[in-house]
């Protein structure tokens, strides 16, 4: 059996907006990856950015400065 | 009265043995098969069906079953030829052999920048699953996803841990001068894919 533990998703509007985020994390060094949206939320496209809850602050600013945004943010556990 | 002991014997050795004991009798009787589960109950009680035999059964204790079953005249004349293994529903007692194919860095045809999106998560998705496949298979544009810097590597690794082959084909790796890179699993030549292939009782292809 897998171990669950808290896990950072965050979800975006459009799939284009989830791979440009995919696209920007990965060119700079920013923790996560792609992963399709967890069934346990329904919201934003198909795809997610999965990272440490510990990134959380990380992430936001890079997304904020970046202008590319999200959704929304969620702790699950995953 | 004949008794037949299949105590401790796995499908589909109680059917088996309970046949040949039908087989060698010159007369109606009755058999009486001991077995210590409720598949190999299950079993019988369906070869009794196709026979057209009268059965009982008991649960006796926790991991003990008398199962009787009363072969008349008509049951006797009737052709014995039976294959054991055909009333031992057999995939049922084992895990599916399922075999995950996958051909290409993309899942789907369409944009690649999506399909390559899809794929990582569709490996990821594969590596959350229950009921993880038996075999992975990479060939052509697929084999860079087992090597070094894929972003799969981590989901391929966690699904190695918990027993899943994981073979990359040899010609591609040398093709695209990946022969060095591979991280996770075995590399494989087309026997083998060809085997696992026509061996499998599923094949899922992204």
């Amino acid at each position: 059996m897998r171990q669950k533990k808290p896990t950072l998703i965050i979800t975006f509007a459009s799939t284009t907006q989830a791979m440009a985020v995919e696209k920007y994390c990965t060119e700079n060094g920013l923790p996560g990856r792609i992963i399709p949206v967890p069934r346990e939320i329904t919201a934003g496209c198909g795809l997610s950015w999965k990272a440490a809850p510990e990134d959380q602050q990380a992430l936001t600013d890079a997304l904020q400065s970046s202008g590319l945004g999200w959704e929304s943010m969620h702790i699950l556990e995953i | 009265m004949i008794k037949v002991n299949a105590i401790g014997d796995a499908c589909p050795i109680p059917v088996v043995k309970t046949l040949n004991a039908i087989r060698e009798l010159k007369g109606p009787d009755v058999i009486e098969t001991m077995v210590d589960n409720a598949i190999a109950v299950e079993n019988l009680t369906r070869m009794a069906d196709k026979k057209g035999c009268a059965i009982q059964t008991e649960q006796l204790g926790e991991k003990e079953y008398r199962v009787t079953i009363t072969v008349g005249e008509a049951s006797l004349s009737q052709a014995t030829d039976m294959d054991a293994e055909v009333i031992c529903d057999l995939p049922r007692s084992g895990k599916k052999n399922t075999v995950v194919v996958i051909s290409s860095k993309v899942m789907g045809h369409g944009g690649d920048e999506l399909g390559t999106s899809l794929m990582k998560g569709f490996i990821y998705a594969l590596s959350q699953q229950e009921q993880l496949p038996t075999t992975i298979l990479f060939y052509n544009g697929g084999a860079s996803i087992p090597c070094e810097g894929s972003v799969s590597l981590e989901d391929l690794q966690n699904m190695a841990a918990q027993g899943v082959e994981i073979l990359t084909c040899g010609t591609c790796l040398n093709f695209y001068g990946l022969t060095d890179k591979l991280a996770v699993g075995e590399v494989t030549n087309m026997y083998a894919i060809v085997e696992k292939m026509t061996q499998a009782d599923l094949i899922v292809k992204p």
